[in-house]
């Protein structure tokens, strides 16, 4: 039963960020054909020279190629941007809440005089909560790919399911910050906005610090570049993930209610 | 520890920063009785609760419940054989009255499906309902039906009948009452309502600043706690009592109010080398002995 309840606090999240990256997902596969009569239009020869000097315009050029074809414009637009920017808001949004938010709302004292433990109480919460990020990672990519033949184009399950993985592995980062912030303020605002504001600063730094590119491997660069999952990248972000879970188990274990 | 308390503290104490809320409690709650928990808003009660629930765990001292540590491995243990009704009964809004009781009774093998329906019937709840829309005297109902079904050992309520109209109020207490009568379990449970402790409890502790002040069975106190008035021909003499069990003298013009809780004959005894004009000996009431308990030094 705390399965259920875990289920029915986060139902609406989840719908939500289902629907939303689900709906973000089909509206790429249906802008690709208007975007296929756009581009020939666009002069890729004519690049400003500052843009040139600071390497925009090999990104320019880089980036117009790429969305030629209809497996490059999927890989730009949704997985490199929609679903990986809305994939982290959802995992941190779905990450926030739990036992010291129930505190604010009074419920807490019920829960907590349950005959379980407090490491049960996460753990059902935390299971509940990756099972869905699980959803919300695997159900757009599919999307496009159920979608793709209605406009004759076509983006195999293989890929789909191949870059739902990368989309989960980092999600689930910022949603195990999530929870762990979560552990440390019984709001919801302050862990969520936390948690965004790492991610930028995460992003930001990733550009000077190659090794922080975690977006990276959310996105499945390497996978659409080279074919290959990026598995260091998987590990990396399942031990993160897995220290996040174990903190914040150890300071709800600790903590007086 | 004993077999024979289902709950002991001693020398229990509970910092929070800078607040201490529990300064060396030393309890003992009989297995079978009903226990009344008296003290002032911010005594300790909720505190003491909470660490016999495993909520808080205890700066320093001891805390057992059934003979076991509630904040440690135990803790499940004790919680299984324990119904708890907090002061608020904040229960789940996003719940209706059914999906709580199927939420509640999936955690307890010893539920009672026949209490359940009975019960229902009785607090006139309806099963579709949502949480949210219950006025405050039917969450308090589903409260404690929640907790009456449980099958516990012991029941732990902090202000049961709080916010409640007396009629409520009644209705709850006879309910708790005709339960523990039937299923020979003990009640722990704080109230500010002496009236109603009095009512129903057969054990009280009474708390102040963190410490116990007076335990005991009620009967025994109220034939223990005598107040003793003497009135004197001229001012009342200001004088310290030796005699054991005096808890506080008072002087008001030619008025001298002993409260002693060893019966008063020591303190009587005492008192006649100063010669009084006249004196009496009358019994207290819970009220009495709280107030007096519990009274901040001038």
């Amino acid at each position: 039963m705390l399965w259920h309840k875990a289920w029915l606090e986060t139902r609406w999240r989840f719908i939500i960020a289902l629907l939303i990256l689900t709906v973000m997902a089909a509206s790429n596969v249906f802008d690709y054909l208007a975007t296929q009569r756009l581009l020939p239009l666009v002069d890729t020869t004519v690049v400003p020279p500052a843009a040139e000097a600071t390497g925009l315009g090999g990104m320019i050029r880089d980036a117009i190629e790429i969305q030629k074809d209809f497996r490059g414009f999927i890989w730009y637009q949704a997985f490199r941007q929609n679903l990986t920017q809305m994939g982290v808001f959802f995992a941190i949004l779905l990450g926030c809440g739990g036992l010291l938010h129930e505190s604010s709302k009074g419920s807490v004292l019920f829960t907590l005089s349950l005959p379980v433990t407090r490491k049960q109480l996460l753990g059902v919460r935390t299971g509940a909560g990756l099972t869905q990020l699980f959803a919300i990672s695997m159900v757009p990519p599919l999307a496009i790919s159920i979608l793709a033949p209605s406009i004759g184009q076509h983006f195999t399950m293989v890929d789909a399911l191949a870059h739902g993985i990368c989309i989960f592995f980092v999600a689930a980062v910022f949603f195990s910050l999530a929870s762990f912030l979560s552990t440390l303020f019984a709001d919801i605002w302050r862990p969520l906005l936390i948690a965004i504001g790492i991610a930028c600063a995460v992003a930001l730094a990733s550009v000077a610090v190659p090794q922080l590119a975690i977006f990276s491997v959310m996105n499945g660069e390497s996978y659409f570049r080279t074919g290959s999952l990026p598995w260091a990248g998987f590990l990396t972000s399942a031990v993160i993930a897995t220290a996040l879970l174990y903190s914040a188990a150890e300071t709800l274990e600790r903590r007086d209610f | 520890m004993s077999d024979r308390h289902v709950i002991e503290t001693a020398g229990l104490w509970k910092r929070y920063d800078e607040v201490e809320a529990l300064r060396g409690l030393d309890l003992q709650v009989p297995s079978g009785s009903i226990f009344g928990f008296l003290g002032k808003n911010g005594a300790g009660k909720t505190t003491t609760i909470k660490v016999l629930l495993g909520m808080a765990r205890p700066t320093r001292g001891e805390a057992r419940v059934f003979g076991k540590a509630p904040s440690g491995n135990d803790g499940v243990d004790v919680r299984r054989r324990t119904a708890f009704v907090s002061d608020e009964k904040d229960l789940y809004d996003y719940m209706s009255v059914a999906e709580m009781i199927a939420f509640t009774r999936s955690f307890y093998p010893r539920w009672r499906a026949d209490l359940e329906q009975q019960y229902l019937r009785k607090f006139d709840l309806q099963p579709g309902r949502n949480i949210k829309e219950l006025s405050r005297g039917m969450r308090t109902k589903l409260a404690m039906l929640l907790a009456l079904c449980r099958g516990a050992e012991l029941l732990m309520l902090d202000e049961p009948t709080s916010g409640l109209d007396p009629a409520m109020a009644e209705e709850m207490l006879q309910a708790l009452v005709g339960h523990v009568a039937a299923q020979e379990s003990t009640v722990f449970f704080s109230s500010h309502q002496l009236a109603e402790v009095e009512q129903i409890a057969d054990h009280i502790a009474i708390i102040d600043r963190g410490q116990t002040v007076v335990s005991g069975a009620l009967d025994d106190l109220r034939g223990q706690y005598r107040r003793i008035q003497l009135v004197f021909e001229g001012n009342a003499p200001e004088i310290k009592v030796h005699a054991p069990g005096t808890h506080r003298v008072r002087r008001q013009g030619r008025v001298l109010t002993v409260l002693s809780s060893s019966g008063g004959d020591a303190v009587l005894e005492e008192l006649r080398g100063y010669r009084p004009a006249s004196f009496e000996v009358s019994p207290v009431s819970l009220k009495d002995i709280f107030l007096e308990s519990v009274k901040t030094e001038d």
